[in-house]
Formats: structure tokens, sequence, C-alpha cells
């Protein structure tokens, strides 16, 4: 029987398409900085940082990973374990926008049918150069159950709340008893009993779309 | 037994013909492949397979070319018969095995070739990657006769093309999911297999580490080593610790989610030290896991890892007592030396450039009575010629990172020698040094040499500060300078390693330092001997390297000369050099010392590489030192005809001048640093915009290709319509020929008509006509006529 109070937890997150910002995104949650030129991430990179839900101490573990193409067959490896995953795409590109649904598909596929997705419209800062309407990107989220945000890793918009978000999603899917926290191929994992400090969750952020920050 | 089979097989292939001669090994081979190929009963395969596996050590080059393609079809299409997907799977084993069988066959042909019979087979399976995902399906079956052999047939793969294997196992999504559940397996035999396994397949590869410990490598090896009871585990342990090593060596992320996942508490039982009481405890597979472990640990914070990721995983091995437990084995008795050494190395990387574990390290108490600090006991050890070599150069090593940034340590170091210090004695780090320096053993003095230097390392307070030592040398004498004392050693000693020592310390201490060069320079016999050191022609073993630190020394005392003496200025020792040594010459005799062999490794790494005490010459700060200096002593000591305004502000660098140009050094140092960041996105942005052009072509491609497409489609959509009016056309015109020839016709009636009604008229008024005269006629006869 799962009994929160006495669990430290992790999350998964994976994130998927490339050059959106996804690093920058997890730069800027993870270390709270903002980074404008970031190496191109190769395979995947990995990010922790500790978050409260509901007074519970939760560690998310994020997977940052490659966006490109030539990943792709890597990348999928990581949808599996994931409880989550954050769909990034870029609004200040439609094309980013326009791959989302092959995203979609692939991590549908090789995921848990009970991941969570979030979709992230990335660069909410760059007003003007705006291709892609905010509504467009709720319809697509409404179409598909997604969640839907739309963010800055510059300004540091929206970042806490997307990452939280996802990560209170699976929570509530915890407790409501969908992930069994005890298969470690849910991307949940229940810390060391008498370390409070150390829960964690697995989260993996999914980042569609093209692009870096 | 063997011949049992053939006897068996006699029935089966229906026999020799009496009379002629028993078949060969190979055509035996060939008749059983071909009933694999070709028996229509699975039992007949079945047989074969299991006759053709008995063979397959023997026989293993006819096994091996001629049934390869059968064992795959087989391993394909009767997966689901257990037994004989366990034969296919055992002899495809043996004919890509790593060893060479006793039984077997002409081995010798093969012998020659390079790659071994066994890597052959393997690269001729591998072209088909299909394979690899049946035998990886196989992993999947529960029945030990078929998951046992698959995973020793991937042993075998990865052993032999351990490239190829990898690439393909990292693009099957499940593959390392599998390899993963095999650790969970109950069958011990297996999970150590498979731990095998995974040792090479994690083996540089970084994409497959990450996978792998994404999988929860982390957790499972964790849990096999408690299984085993760790470090009193047997070699399972090894091997998992190899695995840890090979997911975490030079792999960023890796490092992140092993500290953040809290996994570097749960190494803390392989450190856990039996009660003294308990002597027994160390085996040599004890050592070796120790050691292993002692290993992952250094992968955590080698001096090569981003800073950020070292500081953390340093605060987190001291959170967790780790660092403790480490210094516990450090004081404890009747550890084996080796144990020991690495555990001075772990030590030293874990406190390295970290002021709170450094403090820590400090504090540490040996449990001797009075118990004295750790630093001083490990200290003793370094400066005792009796120790081991790689023991006292683990001891350097710690001294070194316990120096490393921290100022504050240098500080206490240099304190504990000057002469207003209480504690007076002999039991100081300093003393120790200073002893050890004047032993006159020769690794002795060199240890302590370079082990001063560290103290000085970019602290030009502690350079000044140090002038100040003075020592007694004689009962009632005067005391000498520790700065002349060193001179003085450097004249008498006729070891070379001690001279090296010294010498490398002095450079150390006279760079940004204008006082200590003074010192130096006021010393009457030191000048003379360094030109003359520079200036002999010939020179014995490791002479030149001892040649070429002088020449180093003298340049620095050229640089960071303030003028204050009046016999050796700049000019005047500028002037020495080439009078009395040649510019070319002294260049050259300078050039030697970043010629040496062990001067691109000391530069590279922090830690002394070490084969035998030969190999103690060069220190790696000394070597950072020469590597910003060298340019500027060469410089120097050129002669300049013009622009000597220019030159000689350089060379009058007071301490504020000083310190500005060590703050531009590092400006420079950063925005080098910068430079290479940006030339390494550069480059990424050029493999992006490669792979984008690519698209670009690919799309460019894609559009002719529609458009040569429409082309075509309007083309054939012309074609249809032409073609349908033309009938509609031709159609209509035949309608039209048909309605004007019916007109024609029409007319000619209506023209007969006419013709015939003209007729009629013609014929009427005859008519008309003959009746009038037929009436006159009758009239005229008397006849009534009615006239109409």
């Amino acid at each position: 029987m799962f009994e929160i109070e006495q669990q430290n937890q992790s999350i998964h997150d994976c994130f998927f398409v490339s050059g959106v910002g996804k690093s920058c995104l997890l730069l800027q949650f993870t270390d709270k900085r903002f980074q404008p030129v970031h190496d191109l991430t190769i395979g995947v990179e990995f990010g922790a940082r500790m978050i409260t839900i509901d007074g519970k101490q939760i560690k998310l573990q994020i997977w940052d990973t490659a966006g490109q193409e030539a990943f792709r067959s890597i990348t999928r490896s990581y949808y599996r374990g994931a409880a989550g995953a954050l769909l990034v795409y870029d609004i200040t590109r439609r094309e980013t926008f326009n791959h989302l649904t092959t995203w979609l598909e692939d991590a549908r596929q090789h995921s848990n049918s009970n991941m969570v997705i979030m979709l992230i419209g990335n660069k909410s800062d760059l007003e003007t150069r705006r291709e892609v309407k905010k509504e467009e990107g709720e319809a697509f989220a409404h179409e598909h159950g997604l969640i839907f945000m739309e963010t800055s890793a510059k300004t540091a918009a929206n970042v806490e709340e997307a990452f939280i978000n996802t990560a209170k999603e699976i929570y509530e899917k915890i407790q409501e008893g969908v992930f069994d926290i005890n298969n470690e191929a849910n991307g949940i994992k229940i810390g060391p009993q008498h370390s409070p400090t150390n829960p964690s969750l697995p989260s993996n952020n999914p980042q569609p779309g093209g692009g870096c920050c | 037994m063997k011949m049992e089979y053939f006897k068996s097989l006699k029935s089966v292939l229906g026999g020799p013909t009496p009379g002629s001669a028993p078949p060969t090994g190979a055509e035996i081979v060939e008749r059983l492949v071909d009933r694999v190929k070709n028996s229509t009963l699975l039992e007949d395969r079945r047989d074969a397979c299991r006759a053709l596996k008995a063979l397959s050590k023997q026989y293993r080059v006819e096994v091996g070319a001629q049934g390869m393609d059968a064992l795959c079809q087989v391993l394909e299409l009767d997966r689901a018969d257990g037994e004989t997907v366990s034969y296919a799977l055992d002899i495809l084993c043996n004919v890509m095995s790593v060893e060479v069988f006793d039984e077997e066959e002409h081995p010798e042909v093969y012998q020659s070739s390079k790659t071994s019979l066994g890597e052959q087979f393997t690269e001729i399976f591998m072209k088909q990657t299909d394979n690899i995902g049946l035998v990886l399906g196989f992993l999947e079956e529960d029945d030990f006769q078929v998951r046992w052999p698959a995973l020793k047939l991937l042993t075998s793969l990865i052993h032999n093309r351990p490239r190829d294997l990898q690439e393909i196992i990292l693009v099957s999504p499940m593959s390392v999911s599998k390899l993963m559940d095999l650790l969970l397996d109950s069958r011990e035999v297996i999970r150590n297999d498979a731990l095998i396994l995974l040792t090479h397949l994690t083996k540089g590869n970084a994409n497959i580490q990450k996978i792998v410990a994404f999988e929860n490598a982390f957790d499972r090896l964790f849990d096999v080593m408690a299984d085993e009871g760790y470090a009193d585990g047997g070699i399972v342990v090894e091997d998992c610790l190899a695995i840890f090593h090979n997911l975490l060596k030079n792999n960023t992320s890796n490092q992140n989610f092993f500290k953040e996942g809290s996994y570097i508490q749960r190494l803390s039982p392989m450190f856990a030290l039996p009660n003294e009481s308990e002597e027994i405890g160390w085996s040599s597979q004890k050592v070796n896991n120790i050691l292993c472990s002692l290993q992952v640990i250094r992968m955590l914070v080698m001096p090569g890892n981003p800073t950020q990721v070292t500081l953390s995983c340093q605060r987190s091995l001291r959170s967790t007592g780790i660092l403790e437990a480490l210094c516990g084995i450090l004081m404890a008795s009747g550890v084996p030396v080796d144990v020991l050494t690495e555990t001075i190395n772990a030590v030293a990387e874990v406190i390295r450039g970290n002021p709170a574990n450094q403090e820590y390290f400090l504090n540490v108490m040996a449990p001797s009575k009075p118990p004295r600090p750790a630093i001083v006991v490990l200290l003793l050890s370094m400066v005792n010629e009796k120790q081991p070599l790689d023991l006292r150069c683990s001891v350097l090593y710690s001294f070194q990172c316990f120096l490393y940034k921290n100022e504050v340590g240098q500080a206490q170091l240099v304190q504990t020698l000057l002469p207003s210090s209480a504690e007076v004695g002999t039991g100081t780090t300093g003393h120790l040094l200073v002893a050890g320096l004047l032993s006159g053993h020769m690794l002795s003095t060199w240890f302590s040499a370079v082990a001063l230097s560290h103290a000085l390392v970019e602290n030009p307070a502690q350079k000044e500060q140090l002038l100040r030592v003075a020592l007694a040398t004689a009962p009632g004498a005067q005391p000498v300078s520790l700065l002349q004392q060193c001179c003085t050693l450097l004249q008498q000693s006729n070891k070379v390693q001690s001279k090296v020592g010294i010498l490398m310390l002095l450079a150390m201490w006279l760079s940004h330092c204008p006082l200590a060069v003074r010192d130096l320079l006021n010393s009457p016999t030191c000048i003379p001997y360094l030109t003359a050191q520079v200036g002999a022609s010939e020179h014995q073993e490791h002479e030149e390297l001892l040649q070429g630190l002088c020449a180093f020394l003298m340049g620095i005392c050229v640089i960071f000369n303030d003028d204050s003496v009046s016999s050796y200025t700049r000019e005047s020792l500028c002037q020495l050099i080439s009078k009395r040594v040649g510019q070319d010459v002294f260049l050259d005799k300078l050039s030697e010392v970043s010629k040496h062999e062990l001067y691109g490794k000391a530069h590279k790494h922090p830690q002394l590489q070490v084969i035998s005490a030969e190999h103690v010459l060069l220190d790696h700060e000394f070597c950072k030192l020469f590597k910003a200096l060298e340019g500027m002593v060469m410089k120097a000591v050129t002669p300049k005809e013009s622009g000597m305004h220019n030159g000689a502000t350089e060379l009058t660098l007071t301490a504020t001048e000083n310190s500005l140009l060590l703050q531009y050094k590092e400006l420079i140092r950063s925005q080098d640093h910068q430079i290479q960041e940006m030339r390494r996105q550069l480059q990424q942005y050029e493999i992006d915009r490669q792979s984008s052009q690519m698209h670009i072509e690919e799309l460019n491609a894609t559009v002719s290709q529609l458009r040569d497409q429409a082309r075509l489609l309007s083309a054939a959509a012309n074609t249809g319509v032409t073609g349908a009016l033309e009938t509609d056309v031709q159609r209509l015109s035949m309608t039209t020929e048909e309605e004007n020839k019916k007109s024609v016709e029409y007319e000619e009636e209506l023209y007969k008509l006419r013709k015939d009604q003209e007729d009629l008229l013609v014929l009427l008024a005859d008519q008309d006509l003959k009746i009038n005269t037929y009436k006159n006629r009758l009239q005229q006869l008397g006849e009534k006529v009615n006239t109409v």
C-alpha cells in the first residue's frame, strides 16, 4: 500500500523535437538561468530538481532528449520508463508545430499509456515573431488530450508551472492509483524511507519542435 | 562420445555403402546441414541440430561455413521449439567463440589470418542485423536452455565486434531493457553472465551508458552488490563495480544522475571497515572490490570533470560520510598498501579545490599518542625512503590537492616555518618538508621541494613570507635563509632528481616575486653556477632537463628583476647570457624542458604518472608555470634592436602591474575558453547547417519530383480531354454530314415533287384546253353545255 507521507518519490520526464529550446527550458528550471547559446544536445542529458507538491518533497528527474531526427532511435529508448513528457515546439517557427503529430505518435507508441504529456509552446517572449497562435496550440492540445502552456525559457515565464503542473498531474495519477508505483518501468520511484530529503519521481520531458532558444 | 554420435549418425544418414571409405567430417557436416535446411519434420531438424552441435567444436570451420544460414533459418522458423533453438544457439556460440578449442581441426590454417575464426564468423553473422534481433528476442524466453545460450552468444559477439553490436543495440529500443531484466533472473549464472555482457556493452559508448543508467542500472547493481555482501562479496561485486566505472567515466549526464539519484550514499557500505579485532578481512577479492569502488568514487570527482559536477559530488561524498570512511581507512592499521595508496588518491580528489572538504581533511587526526594530524602522518611516509614509491606519490598528490585553490592552507603551511610561530618543534608539516628537503635523499628532496612549491602556487603573499624563513644549520652558526639554503643544496647535490626538485621550487618561488629574485641574485655563487650549467656543452643523462631548468630560472630572474641588485640588473643578466652562453644556446637549452618525454603528461594530469622512480621528475603545477612563462623568457633574453620602450615596460613590472598582468592573463584564459566554446558551437552549427542543407536538397528533390508528377498528370489529363473532344467532334461532324446528306436528299425530293407538280399543271392546262375544245364542239353540235 502506498503511503505518500513516508515516501520520497522521483518522476522521470522526457523532452522531444529538436532546436526549440528544450535544453534552455531545463536549464532554466534546474539552475534558474538562461543560456542564449547552447550546444546541440547529443543523445540525452540528465537534469534534476526537487519540488514540493502537497507538502511532499518530490525529485523530478528529467531526461532532455535530442530532438534531431538522427537521434530519434536513441531517444525512443527513453519513452517507456517515463511517467511524463513535455512536448515542446517553438511559437516562432511553424514547422516545429507541424511536426508535433509525428512526435506525439512516436511517444504514444513507445510509452506507457498513462504517461502524462504536456504541450509547451516555447519562446513566448518573441511575440513579434510569433507564427503559431496560442489558440492553435490550445486546439491541438484539446484534440489530443494534452495539457497546454506557453513558456519562455528566457524570461522564465511559466517554466516552473510547466514542470510542476506536469508533476502534479503525475502525482494525482499516483494518488488515483493509475500508476503502479512498484513498477519501475512507470518511471516512478520511492525513495529510501528514512531519508525524507531524497524523494525522487522520474519525469521525462519530451520536446517536439526544432530550434534552440 | 563423439564416436557414438558417428555411429548414430550412420543410421540417420543411411550409413556408408559397405566397402567404401567412411565419410569425412566435412561430408557429415554437409549432410547434416542439408537435413537442417530441408527436412520437413521438426524432429529431423532437431536431431540434425543436436548432431551438428556435437561436431561444432571439432569441425568448427565446416559447421560455421556451411551451417550459418541454416542455423539462422532455424532461429527464425523453429523459434517455438526451445530444444532446437537451444542447439542452434549452442552451435553458433561454439562457432563464434573467442577461444580456440583443443579438439578443433585445422586451426592452424586460420592462425595466420589477422582476425580470429570467431571474429570472421561473427562478422558474417552480424551482416544480417535481423539475426541480432532474433537473439535478443530469445532473452525474453524464460527457458534456461534458450536464455542462457542466447546470452552467451551475445557475449561472444560483443567480444568480437563490440562497436557494431553497440550500434545495433542502440537502435533497437527495448533491447537494453531486456538485458537489464536479466539482472533480476533468479538463476545466478544468468545474472552473472548478464553483468559481464553489460560490462563490455557499456565500454566507451556514452549513449548506451545513458540508456543503461536510465533503465535503472544503478539500483539493480546496488541490489546485486548488497546481495553479494558488498566488499566481502565475490568477483560478481567487482563486475558490478566495473559497470559503474564504465557508466560514470567521462559521462557528465550519468554523473549528475548518480548524484541526484542519491546513489553516492549507497556506496558507503563498500568502505565499512571490519572491527579491529577481525584481522582476517583482506582477501585478494576484497582488495580488488575496494580498489574498484575507490575508482568509482574517483570517476565522480576526477580533475577533468566539469567543476560544477565535481563540486556537488564532493559535497555529497562528505555529507554521506564517505570522506570520513575513507579517512578512517587511511588511519586504520593493517590496510594493504595498494588499498591505502588508492584511498589516498581518492581522498585527494574528493578534497581537491573544495574548501570545506580541505578543512575537514586538515582536521583529521591519526589515532596515535599523542594524536597527530593525519596530514603530518602522511607526509612522514612521503619523506621516508623506505615507503613504496606509489604510496609516496599518492601522499604528494593528496597534499597537492589539499593546497589546490586553498590560500588558507597555503598560509598555514608557511606559517609553521616562520620564526614568530608559536609551534616551534619538529612535528609540523612545514618542518617535515624542510627536513625532507635537507635530508640528502634523492626522492625525499624532490617530494619535499615539490610539496613546498604547491604552497606558493598563485600566491604572491606566501612567496614573500617564505623569504623570512631562516634555518639554523649548525648549533651556534648564523641562521641561513631557506632560499640561500636551497641555492647551496642545488650546487652541492649530485643527484639529478634532487636538483630538478629544487629548481622547480625556486622557479615557482621567484616567478612574480621580485623580492625573491633579489634575494637569489644577492647570493654570490648562484648566478655563476646557473650560467655555467646552461653553458656547459657536455651532459649526462637527464642533464638536458637540468640545463633547461637552469635556463628557465635565469629567465625568471630576468623577467621579474626590479634592478635593485646592481651587479645583476635585467640588462646585465641579458648581456651575461648572450656573452657567456649565447642566445641560441640559451633558447635551445630552454626548449629542452618542454621537449622532455614526461612534460606532456605532467602538464595534462595533476596526478604524477609514475612507473618507476626515474619518472619522478616533472610536476604538474611547474609545467603549467613553465608553459605560461616560456614565451616571456624567450622574449626577455632576445635583444630588441627597436621597440625598447615597449619591451622595457614589460620587464619592469611592479607588484600592482603584476597583479594586473595576472588579471589579464585570467581574462585571456577565459576568452580563450570562450573562443573554444564558440568554435565548438560553430562546428555544431556547421553540422546542423549541413544536415539542414541536406534536408533542403531532399525537399528540393521532392519538389521537383512533385513538379514532374504534376506535369505528367496535367499531360495525362490533357490527352484525356482532347480525346474525348475529338471523338465528340468526329461524332458531331459525322452527324452533320448525315444531316447534310439528308437535306440534299430532301431537296432532291422537293425538286422532283415540284417538277411533278409542274408537269401536272401543264397536263391540267392541256386538259382544260381539251375540255374547252370539246365544249365548243358540243355547243356547235347543239348540246347544252354548262359553262363553269
